[in-house]
């Protein structure tokens, strides 16, 4: 059912290799994989697997060793670096674990740096931004904070925000609420799953099932390749049965 | 102590090519300052040395021959301070040398005869021919090194237009005179030629007297007490040259070398200073987890401080030990050049003192300032390091919000990061003002030699005119005609010039028939002599008269009273001179004498011509003919290639300063800023937006500072250039400041400046995104 919907990166023959002294060691290889358009797209697998690796090379971040990726029909692994960061701010949002804000900036300049590279004016950009914050509960006097000055999960919130503030065509995030307590948490995938249900595509690495449990397409990396793929359907607030579906597909490939 | 040695190893081993670089600053400063400090105390020892070596009378004097007498010379052995005297018989006389370094050099010139028996003033031979020569002289160092006269060359000395010529039979030195700055030079003939020279110029012959003086007296006072015995006696003095003026005069460009040494051993040990504080500073900030790890472990704060510090003490020791030993291959070249100079030489050899004050200097003043630097270490608690506050780390204000202010983002992205590298700014605005002085002050000089180099030469040189042409007596007027009828001459000037007494001082006179007409008024206040009871003074003498006093001028017998109608100027006289009319000069001599004609073309490239021309056309008029404008022509391509190796020298001087400060600044700031770029990166920043925008962030404040400088330059300039030429004796000078000009250096500057930056940024490429991620 899945290929009814529309592909954004077929990713084929896909290798990733690190040389570090003179051993070359493998991430992975012959690597296929295609992402759907309105997903949200979970990567799971065990420490060490290559999921940053793989999520960060779909990204236009990295660059595989060989293969293609192609976006929308074109492909971004012959593109040089300045036409990739062009590429990135026009199709990529980007949440991390550390969050990486700019912290010379407050957390609405920081979200304003990010919108400077689109078309849109500065006031669009700073009426989208508001509506923004205000999706993802951030009062207006928070916005005006240093980094340093606000709490975790106030600070991954915002960074969400700078990551859509461009409409990126997928928003990439890896492990958003690994630094975070579960409180923050939930707060923070409840982001996610409300820009999911906007039509948000996403792509979210992450340890952890519960995260996990909020997208509709989980898939599992090992041994060098997607080992696995289970499809959960749309996320409900109490859903017995998706929690079942998942445990048996980790414990399947051997979580 | 062994505790802290592994840190310190750690610190210079994590950045060894910034200390590198650091290093080599401090071994600049150490070679130059060396060389400096040896030069000062070395060549002045040297001198006295060689002064006292060949017993130099610390004064002579020197008075016509027709004047001397037995009573002169018991009245200077009877004065209080006087330990001897010796005299001698010499010609003293103004000599031409011919192809004197390329060019044609007027100086005055006393000939010795060789043979005399003299316990004063002895030579030493420095080399002597082997072969029998023909006209054998005996020049002194300076000829030879200078004027590039090497044994067996030919030598020709014009005197009143008349050629002899000479075989250089042995070069000598003698402490006596020396170079062009004591304003005399010897030479030394032969018993046989020596005879010959002063028969045909018995009016210039004289008697030196050499007088050394008592332990312990003063030189001032022994030189007015002889100045006093000669007035007394009513003798004219042709020169009372001390050994203090000499010394002065020889070891002046030795006392500039130490002086721009030093001065540039300054700046470089300031820029080694800023950069040690800069680079603890950062270190501090980007390192403050480590240390308070450290502090957390044990370790007291002064230990921290310590392996901080020494590793830069360390360091400007061993660069500074490095660059005193290669300051002892560079001061042998120094020497040569300072003796053709000098004329006399030195050897140096290694210099403790100097070595050890110049590696306390650099060490002790690096190791104070990194260590006021690091202090900061000190007050913060382990447990604010820990979560990588330092004071400075919580910016209060938010600098141009985006969301409130007006303007292009990425523009403002610049602003704040400007304001977020205040500090640097700071120092980069001081900097590129400081050099843009020096620009200017090169780029000015530029303008006036190279470009419009009357203004300059004016300031530098005696009247000069096309020709000169010195007539036989009597055949004045009829050469006149003849340049009425050659319409290639504009119109000419009688001059004359001879040595006149005013008031007890000895000066040269200069004579012209109209003062308005010369090319080069040195007239700077009041106005030239018109009539014959009118004079001008030198401004040697401006403390002593004033416009409108009524002075005695005397030659030989014969004084005059004449009226002061102005002040003249006179670089190579120091000042020493004065003006007559045509009228007011004749009637101090009692013969008529023969003026030389400055001849006035209307095209200057006839210079060559006319001066050959008239020589051979009209041998029964003129005594001798020069080619003036090609001497001023070859003065200033001299003055020309000086200046554009100084600007040159500048430049590369300032560009130097910029990349290193520049480089320091960036490249701290990259380290600093790799995440935050990483995140601009990831954001969709393109590396070319990155460049420009860090660039810039340097930029508004180096081209405002620049530009201010710039334009200051256009009042301070004149001051900066009238004080030189005031201290040089040259009290009016026709030095233009171009507002063009400037500006034009000012945006080289600043382009400079730009490309630089942008190069220096070019390691953002670099950076990536995904690297970020990963540490
Ligand atoms: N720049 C690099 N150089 C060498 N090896 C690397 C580099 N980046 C990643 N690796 C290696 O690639 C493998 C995959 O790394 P990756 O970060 O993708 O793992 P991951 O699945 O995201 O693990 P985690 O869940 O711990 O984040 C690891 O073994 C890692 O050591
Ligand atoms: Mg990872």
């Amino acid at each position: 059912m899945s290929n009814k919907k529309e592909i954004i990166i077929k990713a084929t023959k896909l290798k990733k290799s690190f040389i570090t002294g003179d051993t070359e060691q493998t991430i992975f290889e012959y690597l296929n994989l295609n992402i759907y358009k309105g997903d949200f797209t979970v990567i799971m697998g065990s420490s060490g697997a290559g999921k940053s690796t793989l999520m960060y090379s779909l990204s236009g971040m990295d660059r595989p060793t060989s293969g293609e990726i192609v976006w929308d029909g074109k492909a971004i692994t012959s593109l040089n670096d300045d036409k990739l960061a062009i590429f990135r701010r026009k199709n990529c949002g980007f949440v991390f674990q550390q969050i990486y804000l700019l912290d010379k900036m407050s957390l609405m300049d920081n979200v304003l740096t990010a919108s400077a590279l689109s078309e849109t004016s500065k006031k669009d950009s700073v009426k989208y931004a508001n509506e923004l914050f205000t999706l993802v509960n951030i009062p207006e006097i928070t916005r005006k904070k240093f980094p340093s000055q606000v709490s975790g999960g106030e600070a991954q919130r915002a960074g969400i925000v700078r990551a859509v503030i461009n409409k990126p065509k997928i928003l990439f995030a890896d492990e958003p609420t690994g630094a975070l307590n579960s409180n923050n948490s939930t707060a923070v995938l409840d982001v996610f799953t409300k820009l999911h249900g906007a039509g948000q595509s996403i792509i979210m690495v992450t340890h952890d099932k519960n995260t996990a449990l909020r997208g509709n397409r989980v898939l599992y990396v090992k041994d060098g390749k997607i080992y696995g793929e289970c499809d959960l359907g749309g996320y409900t607030n109490d859903s017995k049965d998706r929690e079942a579906k998942l445990n048996n597909f980790l414990k399947e490939m051997g979580w | 102590m062994k505790k802290i040695a592994n840190q310190i190893l750690y610190n210079l081993k994590k950045e060894k090519s910034s200390f590198i670089s650091f290093g080599v600053i401090i071994l600049i400063t150490a070679l130059i300052l060396n060389c400096a400090a040896v030069l000062l105390r070395q060549v002045d020892s040297a001198y006295d040395e060689k002064f006292e070596e060949l017993s130099t009378a610390p004064l002579n004097a020197i008075v016509p021959e027709v004047q001397s007498n037995s009573e002169l010379e018991k009245a200077f052995n009877e004065a209080e301070e006087v330990e001897k005297c010796e005299s001698h018989t010499a010609i003293m006389t103004e000599a031409t040398v011919k192809d004197f370094n390329g060019a044609d050099f007027s100086m005055n010139t006393v000939f010795y005869n060789i043979d005399d028996k003299r316990t004063l003033n002895s030579f030493e031979l420095v080399s002597e021919s082997e072969n029998d020569v023909v006209n054998p002289i005996y020049i002194p160092l300076y000829v030879s090194n200078f004027g590039g006269f090497a044994l067996n060359d030919e030598i020709v000395y014009v005197i009143d237009g008349k050629s002899h010529s000479f075989t250089v039979a042995g070069v000598i030195e003698e402490m006596q005179y020396g170079n062009y700055g004591s304003g005399l030079l010897c030479a030394y003939l032969p018993e046989e030629e020596f005879a010959e020279l002063a028969d045909s110029y018995s009016s210039k012959t004289v008697v030196e007297y050499s007088m050394s003086v008592k332990n312990g007296a003063s030189l001032d006072k022994v030189t007015n007490d002889v100045s006093k015995a000669i007035d007394n006696k009513g003798v004219m003095v042709l020169s009372i040259l001390d050994s203090e003026s000499v010394k002065g005069a020889r070891t002046m460009v030795t006392d500039l070398l130490v002086l721009i040494l030093a001065a540039f051993s300054l700046i470089t040990l300031a820029v080694s200073v800023f950069l040690s504080n800069f680079k603890v500073k950062n270190a501090i900030e980007s390192e403050i987890t480590n240390m308070s790890v450290l502090k957390a472990l044990g370790y007291t704060s002064a230990q921290i401080v310590a392996s901080i510090t020494l590793p830069y003490g360390i360091v400007s020791l061993l660069f500074a030990i490095l660059g005193v030993g290669l300051s002892y291959a560079l001061l042998p070249v120094l020497c040569s050049v300072l003796t053709v100079q000098s004329g006399f030489s030195f050897d140096i050899s290694f210099d403790l003192p100097s070595f050890v004050c110049v590696a306390c200097i650099l060490c002790g003043v690096v190791t104070f300032f990194t260590f006021m630097a690091a202090r900061k270490i000190k007050k913060t608690q382990p447990i604010d390091g820990l979560r990588g506050n330092t004071s400075s780390k919580h910016q209060k204000r938010n600098y141009f919000p985006l969301e409130e202010t007006k303007g292009n983002t990425k523009f403002l992205l610049v602003l704040k990061q400007m304001i977020a590298s205040k500090k640097q700014n700071v120092m980069l605005f001081l900097v590129s003002f400081v050099l843009t002085v020096l620009i200017a002050f090169s780029g000015t000089l530029f303008y006036n030699v190279v470009v419009k180099p009357e203004n300059f030469m004016s300031a530098l040189s005696d009247e000069v005119a096309d020709v000169i042409i010195y007539p036989k007596s009597d055949s004045v007027s009829e050469l006149e005609e003849k340049f009425e009828d050659d319409n290639r001459v504009q119109y000419s000037l009688k001059y004359m010039s001879a040595i006149v007494k005013i008031e007890g001082k000895t000066v040269t006179a200069f004579a012209c028939e109209d003062f308005s007409k010369v090319r080069n008024d040195v007239c700077y206040m009041g106005e030239n002599p018109r009539e014959a009871d009118e004079i001008a003074l030198g401004s040697a003498l401006e403390e002593n008269f004033k416009i409108g006093d009524t002075v005695k001028v005397t030659v030989d017998d014969i004084t005059k009273s004449f009226k002061v109608t102005g002040f003249v100027q006179s670089i190579n006289l120091q000042g020493e001179l004065c003006e007559l009319s045509i009228e007011g000069y004749n009637s101090l001599f009692a013969k008529k004498q023969t003026p030389f004609l400055y001849v006035y073309l209307e095209n200057f490239e006839n210079a060559g011509k006319i001066t050959k021309e008239y020589k051979s056309d009209y041998p029964t008029l003129v005594a001798d003919t020069v080619n003036s404008y090609k001497l001023q022509k070859e003065a200033q391509d001299m003055y020309m290639g000086i200046t554009v190796v100084l600007v040159v020298a500048i430049f590369a001087v300032t560009i130097f300063i910029v990349l290193f400060i520049l480089y320091i600044v960036i490249k701290s700031l990259l380290v600093k800023r790799r995440q935050e770029l990483g995140i601009y990166k990831a954001m969709g920043y393109t590396s070319s937006q990155l460049i420009l925008q860090t660039a810039g962030s340097f930029m508004p404040v180096s081209m405002i500072a620049i530009m201010l400088s710039g334009v200051l330059a256009l009042f301070y300039m004149p001051a900066i250039y009238q004080f030189i030429f005031e201290t040089l004796g040259v009290m009016k000078n026709n030095i233009e400041i171009s507002f063009g000009f400037l500006m034009l250096f000012a945006v080289a500057q600043i382009l400079v400046n730009i490309i630089i930056s942008i190069i220096l940024c070019m390691p953002i490429r670099k950076i990536s995104a995904y690297t970020l991620i990963k540490e």
